[in-house]
Formats: structure tokens, sequence, C-alpha cells
């Protein structure tokens, strides 16, 4: 046997066509050994459908899954050896927590001795010893939640496939859960395929996040590398929130540019090893919401734009406004509350300011 | 029921009509079967038990309530087999086809049985089961598959196809996935079917008429050829056994929904 635990799942040129439809466009992605691999999209981007073709139950109209290099296309569900935990649970209503934690067991012909020690061993592992004769019906959601983790990584399974796993939590359960989910995926060491379109779930989960859309890849990357670097507008919209500045690239170095947008200049300094952009080409910016700062009467920055506050809402942790601004059109920005320099008001005529790296050229996205 | 529309005076006698409508001549039988009288009539000096006497006492009655049970019995387990398996093959497949085969199970709930006894009659008697236990179970197995097909289709209908995908994921064969996750969830479904085919074999005549004679003399035949004959006064204490007996079913299924539903 190899000594790390966890496998490593290949998909390549992944298609799944329904008549015209085309669920899933031609993806190629590499999963890790032991990594947490999730596939975040908005619903209808495919994210379902490439996990529900790794488990088996979906076979792809192109392309081959591989794990540790081996062909598993043509393997039916039953043969593949995958936990994994649906949305909604899929808990069986008629046995218990710890008759459900046994099923993978029972159906591989595992003594009830053995079978026992094991259930024991999974129900530790997520804290439901003293729950093991409930039924699933008895169980809140976050406990049946864990049951079904709990079976899925029983029978040590090559991989584990999550479906949404924490969609049907509220908003508290969900952040306890994540911090679980993690930690768990360090205990067992295996290697974990999320799906979600929770992009605070994928963000504080994830080793690495794969961001589809219309059943294609847009980018795959580690969480801070996909929403520092978006590759396109799609994935700086859907990861986090983004402003977006267009205009024309001038003065192209390989440091950076200025971006030439109407009658304002903004300077662009870009990350070591990044392309340099064409000198006039038009050029897409994205610019976070919490890398703009309020300026003070008198303060400098790399780039400044005045504007007046069009709206503004209290969060809590900040302000969240809407400027609208003499030459950048409408910018959102957000301050932390506690000692704003300014109490917001509308139509209070204020200055943004932002560094030269704050801002990230990106891509449009294919129609 | 607070809101509610509450019925006319109209509305009310209609709903109470057919309610004694439906409920009467069930209800009739009972102080026929308590009269004193050697024929058919209400009692008249007072009651008697002595026509349920003649039935437990007779031969001829206990022999016909114990054929019509075996039967019953075998022939529910046909239905129920049969039934269960194409319900669960056309709920896993689900095509257009399988909702053809559907309607074609429901057949014979469809079309009158006199045609499929004659249809019967036809091809029974060169195979040899004219007169034969084995020729009344096949006719009335087969005629009860609709009523399981229908009650396990409901109870599939709200089974979470999940829980079969959790089962495969989890290395489950087709007859794992069977026995241990479908079949106990689809179990009361079952039992409602078998109920209702068991009942269905229990008071069914017109088949027994064309394809059973003298050596297959089920309950029905029984209580058919008394009133043909004699208007003898123990055959509305068997249809009182009857009703009693039907009824114990019915409670039977309630209590089974109520529990799964629970």
């Amino acid at each position: 046997m190899s000594d790390t635990k966890g496998h490593a799942l290949a998909l390549r040129g992944l298609s799944k066509r329904y008549g015209d439809f085309v669920a899933v466009n031609d993806v190629s992605l590499e999963v890790g050994k032991g990594e947490f691999l999730t596939l975040l999209g908005p619903s209808g981007s495919g994210k379902t459908t490439i996990l529900m073709a790794i488990a088996g139950f979906v076979a792809p109209s192109d392309g081959a899954i591989l794990l540790d290099g081996r062909d598993i296309t043509p393997l039916p569900p039953e043969k593949r050896d995958f936990g994994m935990v649906f949305q909604g649970y899929a808990l069986f209503p008629h046995m218990t927590v710890a008759e459900n934690v046994a099923f993978p067991l029972r159906v591989r012909g595992m003594s009830k001795a053995d079978r026992d020690a094991k259930v024991r061993g999974a129900l530790d592992l997520v804290q439901l010893a003293a729950f093991a004769d409930r039924l699933p019906k008895q169980l809140s959601g976050g406990q049946q939640q864990r049951v079904a983790l709990a079976r899925a990584l029983v029978f040590d399974p090559a991989l584990l496939l999550l479906d949404e796993p924490l969609s049907a939590l509220d908003k508290k359960l969900r952040a306890e859960l994540q911090e679980e989910l993690k930690a768990l995926h360090q205990r067992v060491g295996r290697t974990f395929v999320n799906v979600t379109h929770d992009q605070e779930e994928a963000l504080s989960l994830s080793d690495r996040i794969a961001i589809l859309n219309h059943g294609r890849l847009v980018q795959a990357g580690a969480p801070g590398e996909l929403y520092e670097r978006p590759r396109t507008r799609f994935v700086a919209d859907f990861l986090g929130k983004s402003n977006f500045l267009e205009g024309t690239v001038r003065g192209a170095a390989p440091g950076g540019f200025a971006l030439e947008a109407g009658a304002a200049r903004l300077a662009v300094r870009l990350p070591d090893g990044a392309a340099p952009l064409a000198e006039g080409s038009r050029s897409l910016l994205s610019l976070r919401p919490e890398k703009i700062a309020l300026l003070a009467e008198g303060d400098a920055a790399e780039n400044v734009a005045e504007g007046r506050i069009l709206a503004f809402a209290y969060l809590g942790a900040g302000f969240s406004l809407r400027v609208a601004t003499e030459h950048l059109g409408e910018i959102r920005a957000t301050l932390p509350a506690w000692k704003s320099p300014i109490a917001p008001t509308e139509g209070l005529p204020v200055r943004l300011g932002w560094s030269a790296d704050a801002a990230a050229p990106v891509e449009e996205d294919a129609a | 029921m607070d809101g509610a529309y509450r019925p006319g005076p109209f509305g009310r006698g209609l709903a109470w009509a057919t309610a004694l409508y439906l409920v009467l001549p069930i209800l009739i039988v009972v102080p026929v079967a308590l009269t004193d009288q050697r024929y058919l009539s209400l009692p008249e000096d007072g009651l008697s038990l002595r026509h349920f006497e003649t039935v437990l006492a007779s031969p001829e009655w206990l022999g016909s309530i114990w054929q019509s049970f075996t039967i019953a019995v075998a022939a529910t387990m046909l239905s129920v087999t049969a039934g269960t398996l194409c319900a669960i093959g056309c709920w896993r497949i689900s095509r257009r086809a399988t909702e053809f085969v559907r309607v074609l199970m429901l057949l014979p709930l469809i079309i009158p049985s006199i045609v499929y006894a004659i249809g019967l009659y036809r091809y029974f008697g060169p195979l040899g089961l004219l007169d034969r236990f084995l020729g009344v179970v096949l006719a009335h197995g087969v005629t009860g598959i609709p009523y399981v097909v229908i009650t396990v289709s409901t109870a599939l209908a709200a089974f979470d196809p999940r829980l079969e995908q959790a089962a495969r994921g989890m290395g489950a064969s087709l007859s794992q996935t069977l026995r241990w996750v479908i079949l106990p969830r689809i179990a009361p479904g079952i039992f409602s079917g078998a109920i209702f085919a068991f009942i269905h074999s229990w008071d069914e005549l017109v088949m027994v008429l064309f394809i059973a004679s003298r050596d297959v003399f089920t309950l029905p035949r029984r209580i058919w050829d008394g009133i043909n004959e004699n208007l003898d006064p123990a055959m509305a204490a068997v249809a009182v056994l009857l009703i009693l007996f039907t009824l114990l079913l019915l409670m039977a299924d309630r209590a089974l929904r109520r529990r799964s539903e629970g």
C-alpha cells in the first residue's frame, strides 16, 4: 500500500451533453493526494454533474476520470469505493445512526465484531458516539450531517465526495460545521471533493477551488490566488465583490501600466512574473471594495477618485458605500465601521484612494 | 373546522343519503343473520345465533372457508411478488415504455372480470387447470396484481431516490440495495397491496363460476349456490363473518399506514 492515505484524481476533457444542452464542457482538472478541492459555481454551472460523474451516477459523454492514473470512467458507482455525503444527507430513515454508519461495512460482508469497532471509531470521529441508537429523524440537521460524514468515511474510501454538504443548515451552524469539516479533513488526511455555490464556504474550506460557469472550468487555484488574481470578470464577481474599471493601456512596462479611463489615469502595478499588457489595448481592472480607503483632507494615494456618496449601508463590521465618482462612474467601497473617519450621509463629498497594486487586470468572459 | 363553508340542508341531506345508501345493504345482513326463522327473513320473535352455529358446524361451509382462505393466501403471494417487482422495475427504469407497462398491469381492473373469465375458461381447459386449486390461484393472483402495483408505485413515489444512490455509492449491489434499503421503505405499500389482493381473491365470484365446478368450491361460490337453491339464513351469517373479516383486514391496513407515517 502507498504511504499516503489520499488518492489523486484527474479529469481529462470531461463533457456531458443532454441532447443539445451541454452541462459540462471539456473540463480537465487535477486533484492532488489529500487535497480539499471545491467545485464552485452558480446553479447550472455543471458542478454537481461533475461530482455525479466522479461518483459514477452520471456517464460522461466524453473524456475520462482517472484515479491514481487508472481509468475508472466505465466503473459503476458501487465499484468505485468513494464515500459520498449527499445534499440532504440521504440517511436511511429506517435504520439507527449505528446501522446507517455500519451499512457500507455490511455490504462488504464485514463481521459484526469488526463492524461494531469501526462504527464506534467513526462515530467518535464526529463526536456522536452517544447517539448510536437514535433514528436520523431524532437528530438535528447538524448531527445528521455528521452521521452522513461518519457513514461516508467509515469504510476508508479512496475519495470523499460532498454535494453541498452544508446548504441545509442555518448560517451559524454552517460556520461551525465548516470548521469541523476542515479539521476532519486534516485528521483523516484523505482527498475531498466538495461542491458548493457558497463562495465563503469555498474560500474557508478548500486547499484549491475550481470555478465553473456554463459547464466550463473558468479558473482553478488556491483560494487566495483566485481572490487576488482572478483571471476573468466572472471569477472576480463571483468570488467576493468587485468594481470593474475599463480603459486603455498606456505606458505599458513589465512591472505595470497606466489605465486611461476617460479623463482619469490609474496607476496599476503588476505582480512579479505577470505578463505585460499590450500598449493601447483595452483592459478591464477588478478593484475589490475593501482595498479602497477613504482619504482625509491632505492624504495622498497612488490613485485618487473624488465623488459623492450615493447610498450607504451599515453592516456592523463595516460601512458599504456607493460613490458616484467624476470620471470612473459608480464605485463601491467598504470601510471598517469602528473609528470611521466620517459619518456617511447621502450626497457627502468624499475622496477615495487605493494603491497601484490593489487593482488586477481581468479578461472579459467568453460569451 | 373554523372558516370552512357550512353545508346547507340539501347538501347535508344528500351526504347522509349517500352514506346510508352505501352502508344499509351491509347493515341489513346483520339482523337477517340473527333471525330466529328458518328462512331468509328479519327476526320475528327474538334474536338467535343458530345460523352461525349451522355455519360453524357444517363441513361444507367450513371446507369452503378454508379453501377460499388458502386460495387467497397463495394468490396474494403471487400478486405481491409479481406486482412489487413490476412496480420497482418500472420505477427504476422509468421511461415512456414503463408507463405503458404500468397501464398494462392495470388492465385486470379495467376489463370486466367476465371477459377475463371467458378467456381463462378457454385457455385453462387444454392446460388441465379447470376446477383446480392452481387454476383459481393463477386467475386470482394475476387479477390481484393491479392493487399491488398501485400501492407499491405510490410508496415508491415517496421514496427518496438519493437513498438508492447513497446505497450504491457505498458499494451495495442491486440485491443488497433492494433488500436493505428499498423494501423496508416500501413495506407498508406492499402490505396494503397484499391486503387488497387478498380481499380481491377472497370475494371473487365471476371467474370462479367459470373455471371451477365441484372440487374447488370457494366461499362466494357457496353463497351464490345457496341463494339460488334455498334461501338459508346461514348465508347471511356467512356474510356477517365475511364483513367482520374484511373490516379486520382494512383496520390492519390503516394501522400500518398510520405507523409508517408516524
